[in-house]
């Protein structure tokens, strides 16, 4: 009989009796009684060896107090989970795109970066892909032309592969569609494509999408980006010498920021471009006469587009020079006052509307009193309201199953994209679009190469430097169902 | 070193040249006669006279007046800038005296005007001619200082200049050996150790020293031996270190001659020192000395007889203190609470960036926040994705955690519990156990990695890591075999255990084993055999290496068998050249790649200028197609300069040239190379190069620039650094190999929640701990092929870091060893090597009570009297004992 010292985690057992003519497997049994863990999970470590169930004790070199040491323990053995996690990296890259939060980049394909940020911003409104999914529609008018029809449908499958992938998508088709459309933009100089206008993509690209897309909708909505981006404008001209006046209504797509030596903020040059002076012939004058007009907005669409107008053609230098002027912009915007009256009268509702939810989300607590008190004048109102408002078809497009309550423009607007412009001219420098994605956050898109941004840092776009300078701004319509 | 020239330069600098004509050198005299004082005029006047006398013929007449010269020399006072007046006034009168004495006749008389002439000399001799020294040889023996400094210094200087032409002509230098003790023994006396050494390594004879030093003297001698020993060549340096070992031990600085005989690797000295000094409480404080060195030493009954002693020591050596000490530290600073990978990002911080999609596991980024809480929570037994709280029932975190990482990666997992639970083996091994009976390869291969980082730096004596996993490494499962050998390596990094190589050696030369399990017993067997210039271990790498097919060879695996070879002769110089001399039989595909991989760790920390500028010269060359040898070589100057502060900042200085000129991969090995030279030490420059490169278009050069970004603040918590990494990871945040990177990198400077340091360097760093500086490369090596190693299936060697894992400590003991708080004062150091007097040893201290932590560069000294420490390097554990002089001030 030896005796021995055991030592298990922290634990000393001294003085153990070993008895040396059985097998060490007796041994382990002792050791059970007093750890709990059973022979097979214990390891007994003698000097750099195991002691074996079967092994002999002569063998193992044995000493009277010797120290020996115990691992094991009665803990349960880990196993995997039956469902093991998924992880990114195994997802196909569709699923990636959703984790990682934001879509694709744009692979600059020589000069193409106007492109690029022109599609990156139409790209973030969900309208249009969903318009653009329904196309072409099953019979074809003939309205639509060919090079017309191949750009929309290039349109449509580059917008879906931007949602399907993480890396960079280059968008050979979409360029050669919108070159043998629009042939301006094939320009060569020094065999090199040039740097093209980026407002000019847009519009034209925005052309070609409402032709295309207006035969194809079916015939409720007659004109599907009208409604997205068209903005009704209602012009009085006014004659100060002769007293004429007459008013004309037109549809534009975007809105122009004048900017001159007064205009420190979007607003100032909004309000400046829709008054302007004119010179026409008057037919009672019988001559030409300084005419004034005076616009105002008499419909609104779900986007509002803004240019600034940056550039200007200098006679002298013979190229389209830039204003650095800082213009700031708001990331929400109030268009209320530019509006027509009637227009006015129907958005009063909605906006009280929405100041009272705000107000609510903030944590102002109206007492429930009068918040009650005003429901009813509203329900008065909302019917009135209602009905101005009924044939001008503001409801959101059906996404999904048509929306319980109708959804109504209030006239405040939220920044969802910036497209800057970087450089002195038109023609060089570079365009890059800022996108705020559905989670909230914005994303630089610089052709291949999507930067997440700060919220603050988009306002900072406003000029007057050589950084980035915001020249076409989307804002969204914030609604408010009633 | 050379006092000659900076000595007499001085002195014969602003004379007229010697062989002017004496006629202009009188109308000099001549007219600065107005300008004298009286006194002066006297003076001149009378030394005139006696030079005139001195050459009468009447031998009494003479003799009055080269004695009264002698006085007026002697007693005259000078300052260090300008001349004795005397010898001043007999300057013009060299070459009459000069003459003069040759025509005498042998006598008394004529070898007091040698001695006369001897100082004159050392104004008036022409540079090289020595003529000071051969005056002296001629002249009477008596006192060398009667004369004053300044003749001594020059004398020295001469002595120097005649020894190494004498030497040249093999003529004998008796006499002048009688000099050199006469000066040493004057300079000795008169607090100038420096000056004395350095004659005596001019002569080479620096065993005259022992003699000549005593108690007030030896430190500062030492200390000046020492602190020359890292500039000497060849030989010259071991000789030195080994008179300072045999000073100390005169004097009973038994410490310091213990660092002294582990800088010299000599293990005899070592039981040398156990056996002459009785004290058991001394001989404790040197076991804590040699565990923090991390060598294995093995106390013989014939060092100590009495056994229970022996066994406590022995304990003591196996660092089987180190992890209580360790969280002594941390509850005394309070950092015990465990911390996530989510405390160490601080995403919060990061502004318009939320922790971004979330929702979805990724198997890389779980990987790098599995290692991130390995290093963050090393060696605190808690963190809060491992260990489960005994309370929380089945399928508690732990398991959960363990898969969400992704086949290997449950390796890295697996094993992040040994780190967690570092130097606790008792309860390590008990919570690794559950893994061993896994059936998924790669959870039981992580858990004898575990085993092995468990037990890595601290031994114990049933050595569990081998009776574990020996059986293992038998197994069939590669990535089993691979867990069980790294853990083997890492558990007996530097034992050289004979039963670990007798089951790891086979594997090198088994036909069937792959790759990867022969490279990775490579680097075990080094590590095992570190800087053990072991042959037979040597050989079979060899032949392994020559075994493997030319493709194998161009496997970045490949690599780490150079490697391993090279850390059998780590710090070992010479010894390298044989197996050097075979590695250019092999082919030439890994030929030039092993020579640079020797070469490098054979002149690891020696501070071999030669060396350095070789690496340089391969760095020049452009690269044949296919070469790899390049990012050793980079790599080589770190190891070769990070020895001493000087040539450390030499080396950076050069690494700034090669990222301007260098080629790619060249480039690509630099950032590791400025990781290693400011190891554990944020320099703001490195920092702000490492910064600059983490941008760097080649993904590989920013990959290794945040991977050394970790390395330089490894351990320190320092918040620049973290600040830079946390902005890195926004701005990589879609590119998960940049992104692990960084991560990595982030949870390298929170190492041990700021309480661990990866330097090797340690004892105010005089020492250097070749298993830590082998952890240390082996890492780098496998940084130089990130894609391969650490972004593919290998990222495990980053496990290889724990080798050099140390509390940044001072945690005083009392005489039970239980910890004891003392004030202490913690500074900068200073450089005191050769300074008059007792210069303060820190700057710009606070005054903490111990424990304390102390950064890169930092001294600490006890604040009071009350005690006295064991050992003079306030670093680690120090014992303390009570000061039997000490009285309570009122």
């Amino acid at each position: 009989m030896l005796k021995v010292n055991v030592k298990w985690q922290k634990e000393v057992f001294s003085n153990m009796e070993v008895d040396t003519t059985q097998p060490p497997y007796v041994f382990k049994c002792q050791l059970f009684d007093l750890t709990g863990v059973p022979p097979e999970r214990q390891k007994i470590m003698v000097k750099g060896g195991l002691l074996k169930d079967d092994s002999d004790w002569s063998k193992v070199g044995i000493k009277e107090g010797q120290k020996l040491m115990m691992m094991g323990t009665a803990d349960e053995i880990v196993k995997a989970p039956e469902k093991g996690p998924i992880f990114s990296e195994d997802m196909p890259e569709e699923e990636q795109a959703v984790a990682v939060g934001h879509s694709a980049g744009l692979v600059n394909l020589g000069n193409t970066c106007y492109m690029n940020s022109t599609l990156q911003c139409l790209h973030s409104v969900p309208e249009l892909k969903s318009a653009l999914i329904q196309y072409p529609p099953p019979v074809r008018s003939n309205a639509v032309d060919q090079s017309s029809h191949s750009l929309t449908v290039a349109t449509r499958e580059l917008f879906s592969e931007l949602d399907k992938n993480v890396r960079p998508v280059a968008p050979v088709r979409f360029l050669t569609a919108l070159r043998s459309k629009y042939p301006q933009f094939a320009q060569l100089h020094n065999g090199i494509y040039m740097q093209q206008d980026a407002e000019e993509c847009w519009t034209q690209l925005l052309f070609t999408l409402s032709l295309a897309l207006r035969s194809s909708s079916s015939s409720e909505d007659a004109d599907a980006l009208k409604k997205f981006f068209g903005i009704e404008i209602v012009s009085r001209i006014h004659c100060a010498e002769s007293g004429e006046e007459s008013t004309e209504t037109e549809s534009v797509y975007s809105l122009k920021c004048h900017i001159s030596q007064e205009v420190n903020h979007l607003h100032e040059g909004l309000k400046r471009a829709l008054k302007s002076e004119l010179e026409k012939s008057s037919p009672s004058l019988g001559r030409t006469a300084v005419y004034t007009k005076d616009s105002r907005i008499n419909d609104l669409p779900r986007y509002l587009t803004i240019q600034f107008v940056r550039f200007f053609w200098k006679r002298e230098t013979n190229q389209k020079a830039k204003i650095l002027r800082k213009v700031d912009y708001p990331l929400s915007l109030d268009v209320y006052d530019l509006c027509s009256d009637d227009l006015r009268k129907r958005l009063e509702l909605p906006r009280r509307l929405l100041r009272d939810e705000e107000g609510k989300k903030a944590g102002l607590k109206t007492n429930e009193s009068s918040s009650t008190k005003d429901s009813d004048v509203k329900m008065t109102d909302a019917e009135g309201s209602s009905n101005a408002s009924g044939d001008s078809s503001v409801s959101a497009p059906g996404e999904g199953a048509p929306p319980e309550k109708e959804k109504h423009l209030t006239g405040i607007y939220d920044l969802v994209a910036v497209l800057t412009h970087k450089g002195r001219s038109a023609d060089s420098g570079h365009y890059v679009a800022w996108v705020k994605q559905e989670n909230g956050k914005w994303i630089q898109f610089d052709d291949d190469n999507p930067i997440p941004q700060r919220e603050e840092d988009i306002t900072r776009l406003s000029g007057g430097g050589d950084w980035h300078m915001a020249y076409i701004c989307m804002y969204k319509a914030r609604d408010i169902a009633m | 070193m050379a006092p000659a020239e900076s000595n007499s330069g001085g002195a014969t600098k602003d004379q007229p040249p010697v062989k002017a004509p004496a006629k202009d050198l009188k109308k000099k005299d001549d007219k600065k006669d107005e300008d004298l004082s009286e006194e002066d005029l006297a003076l001149k006047q009378q030394l005139e006279l006696y030079v005139e006398r001195a050459q009468d013929t009447d031998p009494g007449l003479q003799k009055v007046a080269l004695e009264s010269m002698r006085q007026e020399i002697r007693t005259a006072t000078s300052s260090m800038t300008s001349v004795p007046k005397p010898l001043k006034f007999l300057r013009p009168h060299y070459g009459t005296l000069q003459a003069h004495y040759e025509k005498m006749s042998d006598s008394d008389l004529k070898k007091l005007l040698a001695d006369i002439l001897s100082v004159l000399a050392l104004t008036m001799s022409p540079e090289g001619e020595r003529e000071s020294l051969k005056y002296r040889l001629l002249g009477s023996d008596g006192d060398i200082g009667s004369w004053g400094h300044e003749y001594v210094r020059n004398l020295a200087g001469e002595i120097s200049q005649e020894y190494s032409k004498r030497q040249s002509e093999e003529a004998p230098i008796d006499d002048l050996m009688d000099l050199v003790v006469q000066i040493v023994a004057f300079h000795m006396k008169h607090n100038a150790e420096p000056e004395a050494v350095d004659l005596l390594m001019e002569v080479e004879d620096l065993d005259l020293l022992v003699e000549h030093v005593d108690s007030t003297n030896f430190k500062r001698t030492c200390l000046y031996l020492t602190s020359s020993a890292k500039y000497l060549p060849g030989p010259d340096d071991m000789l030195v270190l080994d008179i300072a070992h045999s000073i100390y031990m005169k004097f009973e600085e038994y410490p310091r001659a213990l660092q002294i005989a582990l800088y010299l690797d000599n293990f005899q000295y070592v039981g040398e020192l156990f056996q002459r000094c009785e004290d058991p409480l001394k001989r404790k404080q040197f076991c804590f000395i040699l565990a923090r060195h991390g060598v294995s030493f093995e106390l013989t009954e014939s060092i100590i007889a009495d056994d229970e002693e022996r066994d406590a020591l022995q304990n003591l050596i196996n660092n089987t203190k180190l992890n209580e000490g360790y969280l002594t530290l941390a509850r005394d600073i309070e950092v015990m609470e465990p911390k996530s990978p989510e405390d160490i990002y601080k995403a919060h911080l990061i502004e318009g960036r939320g922790s971004g999609g979330g929702t979805v596991d990724s198997a890389r980024q779980n990987l790098a926040a599995t290692f991130v809480n390995a290093f963050v929570n090393a060696g605190f037994g808690q963190d809060k994705l491992m260990t489960v709280p005994a309370e929380a029932s089945s399928g508690g975190s732990s398991s959960s955690w363990l898969f969400k990482n992704k086949e290997h990666g449950k390796a890295s997992a697996a094993a992040s519990l040994g780190m967690i639970m570092l130097w606790d083996i008792d309860s390590g091994l008990a919570q690794l156990d559950k893994y061993f009976h896994s059936t998924d390869t790669h959870v039981v291969s992580g858990a004898l990695l575990g085993v092995g980082i468990v037990n890595c730096n601290v031994q114990s004596d049933c050595d569990p890591a081998l009776a574990l996993l020996a059986e293992y490494v038998e197994k069939e499962d590669a990535s089993i075999k691979i867990g069980a050998i790294m853990g083997l390596g890492l558990a007996h990094a530097g034992s050289q255990n004979e039963q670990v190589r007798s089951i790891l050696m086979p594997l090198l030369l088994d036909g069937r084993s792959s790759l990867d399990v022969i490279a990775f017993a490579g680097i075990a067997l080094g590590l095992v055999y570190v800087g053990s210039c072991n042959e037979d271990v040597a050989q079979n790498i060899v032949l392994a290496l020559m075994e493997r097919s030319e493709s194998e060879l161009g496997d970045p695996l490949a690599h780490f068998l150079p490697l391993g070879l090279g850390l059998l002769f780590l710090g070992k110089q010479e010894s390298v050249e044989a197996t050097a001399e075979v590695s250019k039989t092999f082919n030439e595909k890994i030929r030039k790649h092993c020579d640079m991989t020797l070469l490098s760790c054979a002149y690891a920390g020696t501070g071999n200028v030669l060396k350095v500028q070789h690496f340089l010269g391969q760095c020049a060359q452009h690269l044949e197609k296919g070469e790899s040898y390049q990012g050793p070589a980079v790599l080589g100057i770190a190891m070769v300069a990070m020895a001493e502060e000087l040539g450390l900042e030499m080396a950076i200085r050069s690494l700034e040239h090669l990222l301007q000129y260098g080629e790619q991969n060249i480039r690509r090995a630099v950032p590791l190379a400025l990781g290693l030279l400011c190891i554990s030490n944020p320099k703001v420059n490195v920092m702000d190069t490492l910064s600059r490169l983490s941008h760097d278009t080649d993904s590989e050069v920013a990959m290794a620039a945040m991977i050394s970004l970790g390395l330089i603040g490894a351990g320190t918590n320092n918040a620049r650094i973290a600040g830079m990494l946390r902005n890195l990871s926004s701005y990589y945040y879609k590119d998960a190999s940049l992104l692990f990177c960084v991560r990595i990198a982030q949870g390298l400077v929170h190492l041990g929640k700021g309480l661990l340091t990866l330097s090797p360097y340690h004892s105010e760093r005089f020492l250097m701990s070749p298993t830590a500086l082998a952890g240390l490369v082996v890492m780098l090596h496998a940084c130089l092929d990130m894609k391969a190693l650490i972004l593919g299936k290998y990222h495990y060697v980053l496990y290889f870091l724990v080798l050099a894992m140390q509390p940044r400590m001072l945690l005083t003991v009392d005489e039970n060893l239980k910890p004891l708080s003392v004030p202490v004062r913690v500074g900068q150091a200073v450089d005191v090597v050769g300074q008059a007097g007792r210069p303060k040893t820190i700057t710009g201290f606070q005054t903490h009570s111990t424990p304390v932590l102390l950064a890169a560069g930092d001294r600490a000294e006890l604040a009071t009297e009350k005690y006295i420490p064991l050992s003079p390097i306030l670093e680690g554990f120090v014992i303390l004992k009570e000061n039997p002089d000490y009285k309570e001030e009122s």
